[in-house]
């Protein structure tokens, strides 16, 4: 049996996801987000771990570097990989927004035309003000994302928000939603064949484990 | 300043000695397998009007690479070598009836995010079937792509099959407006099994409702496709399970079927494939190195209606996955280095061509020297052995 190599993000997903993987049997020793190990090996069930940044996942998967990987729906919406999306893993829920200062709100979504804007998501928030008919400014950043209004680097942010904590802390109000977004389980477009039965009956028992969770 | 003027754009390669040689000589075996199956080579002009790939449907219009010509019309270089070909047909071999079975090694160029073995512009080889719409066509270019695989050297891989009737007849019976056909298709294309499934809960008519969400596992042996004609619900997937069940048994006697394997959710093309479709797999490399199939309404946008299948392979990608086999060694030796003292040179011509005549790849030293320096020079200049002409 070939080894099947699942990829990991560091961050939110990381913890939920171990432990989802271990209960339908995918487990290691010393999966943990700070490993030195780049590479954890189970020889015994011949499965491969590694740990990567957020933003990489997609591309480490498309490549077949990993066969599969545990992911946000926002970070596939926001690099477009071509990976087989195979399963709502219900956790990890967030969405992707629009907001502003509370002090500039204005009466509707329109009056921010030409405007700029701050965020992690350029390809979402592009398609999003597209849609809308908006001309937009945007201004890439790689993190604090809610920084840039209040220093003046731009008008508005279009970033994820899980409890809006950190957006009220900020005195920013959120205007619009872009998108919703939850973990996803995903694979490369050859392991998915070439590793077909292992990978449905992972999902299978995935399916059933999240569906008991899911119950109180 | 000088070294940056001197970089080449993004997306292009140099291949250099060693690996061009290596490359050749696989396309050659390609080519060889090619002729032996009755293909016969075609070399078509590598920019043509935009025009002519508009029509065709199989070009994707935002990669293509286009250019003004001196009358001001749009040029493009070619993204794909299946439309230059057809059109080749309809325009320059007559009669246009009857079959026709041609083969290309060819560059094509695009402009896409360079991936795995694929840069903006890659090799091509291919052939197309033109004039025969039956099973035993479309089974002799799925056994050809798996000879022409091996041909090239590759040990491990899968073709995996699809058919356009299947999926079309699923669509057709789940009576969905033309906007939600359109975003199943997409979701299909995109592999988007969650997405899938709760787009075809609008579905009321339940057998087909449960294909749908099953799509993307639809993979499988013949036993499969037999299985799942039993549950389905319209002529049109039955005769796509037909055909493919037919094509399998003819692959039988092409002895070829344990590369191969159905996946029913492949599509590749929705507008452009009628029929059978393919691609194939290796464990090397994340992508596919070959694909095809049968495409026919094509032929009739250049006004010769006619069927057609065929199918493509990347010759870059299947370099890159042999060299993750460790199979693709660079090949820059030669057999003979013939050196000779001052006053000898003529004598050293003449052993050379006679070497050469023997079939020999032969160096010969471009200056006189003494028999030491010859020892040196052979191995720096990557012959195996020396041969000293006094």
């Amino acid at each position: 049996m070939d080894y099947l190599t699942i990829a990991l993000p560091k961050g939110k997903l990381f913890d939920k996801s171990v432990k989802v993987l271990a209960k339908v049997g995918y487990a290691a020793d010393n999966v943990v987000e700070d490993s030195r190990k780049l590479v954890i090996t189970n020889e015994e069930t011949k499965v491969k771990f590694i740990i990567v940044k957020t933003m990489d996942l997609p591309t480490y998967v498309e490549y077949g570097a990993a066969d599969i990987g545990i992911i946000g729906k926002d970070v596939l919406l926001e690099q477009r990989k071509d990976v087989y999306e195979l399963l709502d893993m219900g956790y990890g829920k967030c969405h992707l927004m629009m907001a502003v200062p509370a002090a500039r709100v204005l009466p509707n979504i329109m009056d921010y035309t030409h405007m700029r804007v701050a965020t992690k998501y350029p390809n979402s928030a592009v398609e999003f003000f597209d849609k809308m008919g908006m001309q937009m400014e945007i201004v890439k950043l790689n993190g604090s994302i809610e920084l840039a209004p209040i220093v003046g680097l731009s008008e508005l942010i279009v970033d994820i928000v899980e409890t809006g904590t950190t957006i009220r802390e900020n005195n920013l109000k959120e205007v619009a939603t872009v998108y919703p977004s939850s973990a996803r389980l995903i694979a490369n477009k050859v392991s998915f064949k070439l590793q077909h039965q292992r990978i449905k009956k992972l999902v299978r028992d995935l399916k059933k484990v999240l569906k008991e969770e899911a119950q109180p | 300043m000088t070294r940056n003027l001197l970089q080449i754009p993004y997306g292009t390669k140099d291949i250099l000695p060693g690996e061009a040689r290596m490359k050749r000589n696989m396309e050659d075996r390609i080519a060889k397998n090619f002729l032996a199956w009755g293909y016969d080579e075609a070399i078509t002009p590598t920019f043509e009007y935009a025009d002519t790939f508009d029509l065709s449907g199989a070009d994707l219009p935002d990669e293509s690479m286009k250019f003004l010509g001196r009358d001001n019309r749009t040029f493009m270089l070619r993204s794909e070598m299946t439309t230059p070909l057809a059109r080749m047909v309809v325009t320059r071999m007559s009669p246009v009836e009857g079959v026709k079975r041609l083969f290309y090694i060819a560059n094509v160029f695009r402009h896409e995010e360079t991936q795995a073995g694929r840069q903006c512009e890659f090799c091509q080889a291919g052939v197309e079937l033109f004039g025969e719409a039956n099973a035993q066509a479309d089974a002799e270019v799925l056994a050809l792509a798996v000879q022409s695989l091996k041909a090239a050297g590759l040990g491990h891989f899968i073709l995996s099959i699809g058919h356009s009737g299947f999926i079309n007849g699923l669509l057709e019976d789940a009576e969905l407006t033309p906007a939600q056909t359109e975003r199943v298709k997409q979701m299909i294309l995109s592999h988007n099994s969650v997405a899938l499934e709760k787009a075809a809960d609008v579905i009321s008519f339940e057998p087909v409702q449960k294909m749908l969400k099953q799509l993307l596992y639809l993979q499988g042996g013949p036993d499969m496709l037999r299985n799942l004609h039993k549950h389905a619900s319209n002529p049109k997937s039955q005769e796509a399970l037909d055909n493919l069940l037919e094509i399998y048994s003819l692959c039988e006697a092409y002895g070829v079927t344990e590369y191969l394997s159905f996946d029913l959710s492949l599509i590749r093309n929705f507008d452009y494939y009628t029929g059978m479709v393919f691609e194939a797999y290796g464990p090397q490399i994340g992508f596919n190195i070959c694909g095809g199939g049968r495409y026919d309404t094509m032929m009739a946008k250049f006004g010769s209606p006619m069927p057609a299948t065929g199918f493509a392979m990347g010759i870059d990608r299947i370099i890159l996955a042999l060299r993750r086999e460790g199979r693709f060694k660079d090949q820059s030796t030669w057999d003979m280095y013939v050196a000779w003292p001052e006053g000898s040179e003529k004598k050293a011509i003449a052993k050379a061509m006679q070497l050469r005549g023997d079939g020999r790849t032969v160096k010969v030293a471009t200056s006189p020297m003494s028999y030491e320096e010859a020892a040196g020079a052979c191995p720096m200049n990557r012959c195996e052995a020396l041969v000293y002409v006094k």
